[in-house]
């Protein structure tokens, strides 16, 4: 069931990659900014658009897909020459004709596609270097989750094990040792000792140096990381279970750990903790530093309240609002486009009262960039930017349908942005995502906290906006807001953001405590007037 | 009864000749001489100094990436040289190597195949991540209560090691097929002892230099000097 959830997110999320395919056609006078875009752009273009292509023919199994979890199905032998032509029609795109993961769409992906040609797979359930069939098929139907791999549950079984032998071919010499199984220890369920025990040991062998204290992929050796290529690579977040590449089951967490993932720093820890149980208690807290899923909000509501509302992002207040999930894309749409992003969601909690409305916002960033710490940072070399978050509103809050162009409106309707940079909020009016004007003489609070690889934002203004530019929030409305997020450390700045389409954002009146009042005196009444009702009758019927 | 004598005799005979035929390189190999390396190179050291942002308390708060350490007299350092081609036991004893400092020390160490033991003084997180073909590549984390481990190399070959904790660390394992090589010491001198004598190629190994050879005439019992040249390739 969790593969399932956590498949459909990402394939809902490869979709939604696919689909901001079409946007530049219809909107061609931003499609035409920068007339230099790279010939390697329309490569990627054209392998999304065949992406989509495929996915769309193929959309009843899709459906069924999603449906049913993935069919595991036990191992068979697959015919390696049938295989290559499924691969060069679907994967060769990425992994290369010759499986050295250097296909065309390669060079803007991260991580990279797998080099075939090596025989190093990370994913394996199996002691040694060698994967086992199931463990390739797996990957094939699943997928890798927080990579450009979608699952291929669209091929008929008999399709991905051909693939299964196929890719085998391309190091046909590493696969002569026979995969071995691993063992795992016997299975520890979940308690609290065992989470203590797994915190306890979390630390012990410092898994923070790469994972972050909390786990939120902030650790000291992050920027340092490479893989065996020489690539970068970024630590898993382990709050993020369904973003895990190899699955976020407790048997699949429990062989990352024991297994290391190879190819990649992630060692394996099998002999390298203090008693082989150890595997499953980190296990165990892991699974108790995030949710299942995100539960992704559809809509935002913000409640109305009559009290103060407090600036500190940590108040208790904040901690008892609804959060609400928002997930995030790069910007692909205009160059310089982000094609993998670091910011994947954002949590928003919102709360308003008779004078003005707040916003608090959670996100996970690695490292607290500000436009000061630019120069001292130990990367300096590397470009760098201060990390922001923006809040989109129509600037002119109208009834019905319409809205402004979603990224940052355009010429005819321009859009409000709340937005908050390096440590400080401010306002801006957009016509554009390269024509801004900052708003001077607003009335903008905000307050920042950031630990272990988290922001925690609140962003306050008066209800009522001053002048053309800037909206007026009323009770009891659907009000279009959209989400820019940047990370600076990562050198994400002006169109390199992540982004969202339009949600809808409903402030909810404050409920008044008449609700305990007029319902007990309505049943009261009601009940006066039956006896009324039952005694007239019977003094008639005695008469 | 005679013919039994015979075959006896035969047989006896057989065992002599074979063992007459194997025993003049058995016998070459005693009377082996010590073969002194002097490496130089003569441009310029490359040695990098890093930032530390963790474990500075083991650490340091710089380190050290030695690319190429040139000593007095244009020694080179950390280079392995050996006796190209030639066959032998492995020596049996155990090479060790450890973390110290966020340092492999040494930085180069040359064994025969077999165990190898891999030590952390520092006691903090290291992760031992080897970079090989001939042998299968390891990945495994040592946790501070880990003190040593021990891992197989059985085939032989220059072994990158690597730390991603700290990824300055940088070290190297060679496993050579034979006993008879050195490793360079920071004047760039290394010496092979009992190399089997007569002629004889001396080769020497560096990890950003790659590899030069050059031909030597050992003499049992004595030690016979040669001086190689390294050029930046």
């Amino acid at each position: 069931m969790a593969r399932t959830s956590a498949g459909r997110a990402t394939r809902r999320a490869h979709l939604l990659r696919c689909l901001l395919g079409p946007l530049p056609a219809a909107y061609s006078e931003y499609a035409a900014v920068g007339p230099s875009s790279a010939p390697r752009i329309w490569t990627l273009l054209v392998a999304l658009f065949r992406a989509r292509v495929g996915l769309h023919a193929l959309g009843v199994s899709l459906i069924i897909g999603v449906v049913f979890a993935p069919s595991e199905g036990s191992a068979q032998a697959g015919d390696a020459n049938a295989g290559k032509a499924v691969y060069e029609r679907k994967c060769a795109m990425c992994h290369g004709v010759k499986g050295d993961g250097k296909g065309a769409g390669a060079e803007l992906l991260d991580p990279k596609p797998r080099d075939f040609t090596s025989g190093v797979y990370k994913i394996r359930t199996t002691a040694n270097k060698t994967p086992s069939d199931q463990d390739l098929f797996r990957i094939i139907t699943a997928g890798m989750p927080g990579t450009s791999m979608p699952p291929w549950d669209v091929l008929p079984e008999k399709e991905r094990w051909n693939l299964v032998a196929y890719i085998k071919t391309f190091a046909a010499d590493k696969f002569k040792e026979a995969p071995k199984k691993l063992e795992l220890p016997k299975e520890v369920s979940s308690s609290e000792a065992s989470i203590k025990r797994g915190k306890e040991m979390y630390e012990a062998i410092e898994c923070h140096k790469c994972h972050g204290n909390l786990g939120r992929a902030d650790g000291p050796s992050r920027p340092e990381l490479k893989d065996d290529w020489g690539h970068p690579i970024a630590p898993a977040n382990l709050t993020k279970r369904w973003t895990f590449r190899g699955g976020a089951s407790r048997t699949e967490i429990a062989t990352r750990i024991a297994n290391g993932v190879l190819g990649t720093p992630m060692p394996s820890f099998i002999d390298s903790v203090e008693k082989p149980e150890d595997v499953w208690h980190l296990t165990n807290y892991i699974l108790s530093l995030g949710p299942e899923s995100p539960a992704y909000a559809t809509l935002v509501t913000v409640n109305g309240t009559t009290d103060a509302i407090p600036d500190d992002p940590n108040a208790e207040f904040w901690k008892k609002a609804a959060p609400n999930t928002i997930p995030l894309m790069g910007q692909v749409i205009v160059d310089p486009r982000n094609f993998n992003p670091i910011i994947d969601l954002v949590i928003v909690r919102g709360a308003y009262n008779d004078k003005e409305i707040a916003f608090h916002l959670t996100w996970d960033d690695p490292s607290q960039t500000t436009a000061e710490g630019r120069a001292d940072a130990p990367g300096a070399a590397k470009k760098i930017a201060a990390d922001a978050i923006a809040l989109q509103f129509p600037s002119k809050i109208v009834p019905g349908t319409e809205r402004p162009y979603f990224l940052m409106g355009d010429a005819t309707d321009s859009v409000y942005l709340l937005r908050w940079e390096g440590g400080k909020a401010g306002e801006v009016s957009a016509s554009g995502p390269t024509k801004l004007k900052t708003l001077e003489g607003g009335e903008v609070v905000s307050k920042t906290v950031y630990e272990n690889g988290q922001y925690r934002v609140v962003i306050k203004r008066p209800l009522a906006g001053k002048g053309e530019e800037r909206p007026t929030f009323q009770p009891s409305t659907f009000v279009p807001v959209a989400f820019q997020a940047w990370d600076g450390g990562a050198g994400e700045t002006g169109t390199r953001m992540s982004l969202t389409s339009w949600y809808y954002l409903r402030l909810e009146p404050p409920q008044s405590n008449r609700r305990f009042v007029v319902p007990p005196v309505v049943a009261l009444l009601t009940l006066v007037a039956m006896l009324l009702v039952v005694r007239a009758a019977s003094r008639g019927r005695g008469r | 009864m005679m013919r039994k004598a015979l075959a006896g005799f035969a047989a006896v005979a057989l065992m002599a000749g074979t063992a007459w035929v194997a025993a003049p390189p058995f016998a070459d190999a005693q009377g082996g001489g010590t073969v002194e390396v002097e490496v130089k190179y003569s441009g310029a050291a490359d040695v990098q100094t890093l930032k530390v942002n963790k474990d500075t308390e083991q650490c340091g708060k710089e380190a050290k990436v030695e690319n190429i350490v040139v000593g007095g007299n244009k020694g080179l350092a950390n280079a392995v040289a050996s006796i190209a081609g030639a066959k032998g036991q492995p020596t049996g004893k155990k090479a060790a190597i450890d973390q110290k400092g966020c340092k492999f020390v040494p930085h180069v160490i040359a064994t025969t195949p077999g165990e190898v033991d891999i030590l952390n003084s520092d006691g903090i997180l290291h992760n031992i991540h080897t970079y090989s073909t001939a042998n299968p590549s390891i990945n495994k984390a040592q946790p501070k209560f880990k003190k040593t481990m021990t891992e197989k190399f059985e085939k032989p070959e220059f072994i990158k090691v690597t730390c991603d904790v700290h990824s300055w660390m940088l070290g190297w394992i060679a496993v050579m097929p034979h006993p008879y090589f050195g490793v360079t010491n920071e004047s760039g001198v290394a010496k092979i002892e009992n190399a089997p004598a007569g002629k004889q190629t001396v080769e020497v190994w560096h990890e950003k230099l790659g590899k030069v050879t050059k031909d030597v005439e050992v003499k049992p019992g004595a030690t016979t000097k040669v001086t190689v040249e390294m050029v930046k390739k």
